[in-house]
């Protein structure tokens, strides 16, 4: 018994350090703005299809915007966008 | 009035001098329905991602509409009747891009492009 109590704190422990280490530093390091919002950023265009294969993976699958850090409204314009181009066959 | 946009992809066998009746065929159709063609763009013998009805390349004509929304109706009608092309697509805009070329000057653009990618850095 006091050996299975004892290895339930451990967990206990260790995950809280790992929401700690989840939590502080890193809220910090991975907050990036979005590339498409910032100024001079290029427009998102069906015909911009060197802008596009740069949102989409070797496969031609459009990319998350988790990994992309691009935000929801663009996010919208690129898929539609790219849509647009593979039905053109440019993609 | 509405602004489109307007591309239109024909087969590869096409000839010039029809790619030239095409366009005049499609234009003639917008100034019927009171248009008017701002501008038209070839962009020339592209390759296609996927192969069409056995076409691995096609041609592919843009063109810049302002005018009402009959137009597009006419204009798509006679282009789903129509055997040399492959594809169409209409896009409403609110503006204009007429400066930007994605595919008559390519060198042109890659330069621009590496001129942005130098800035930010």
């Amino acid at each position: 018994m006091p050996s299975k109590k004892r290895s339930d704190n451990k967990k206990g422990k260790q995950s809280n350090f790992a929401k700690l280490s989840i939590f502080q530093p890193n809220k910090y390091k991975f907050k990036k703005s979005c590339p498409l919002s910032v100024k001079g950023a290029p427009v998102v265009d069906y015909k911009n299809i060197r802008l596009l294969k740069k949102y989409m993976s070797e496969n031609g699958k459009i990319l998350p915007s988790r990994i992309t850090n691009v935000c929801q409204k663009k996010q919208r314009e690129l898929s539609m966008s790219i849509k647009r181009a593979r039905n053109l066959a440019l993609i | 009035m509405n602004l489109y946009e307007h591309t239109i992809v024909a087969r590869q066998d096409t000839s010039p001098s029809q790619i030239k009746q095409l366009t005049d065929k499609y234009s003639k159709i917008i100034e019927k329905n009171d248009g008017e063609i701002v501008q038209t763009e070839e962009w020339g013998l592209l390759n296609l991602a996927y192969v069409i009805k056995k076409n691995k390349k096609g041609s592919y004509i843009h063109f810049k509409i302002k005018g009402s929304g009959k137009i597009i109706d006419d204009l798509e009608k006679n282009e789903s009747l129509d055997k040399n092309l492959l594809r169409y697509i209409t896009v409403k805009v609110k503006k204009f891009d007429l400066e930007a070329k994605y595919f008559s000057k390519k060198d042109e653009y890659e330069k621009k492009d590496y001129k942005k990618e130098y800035n930010r850095d």
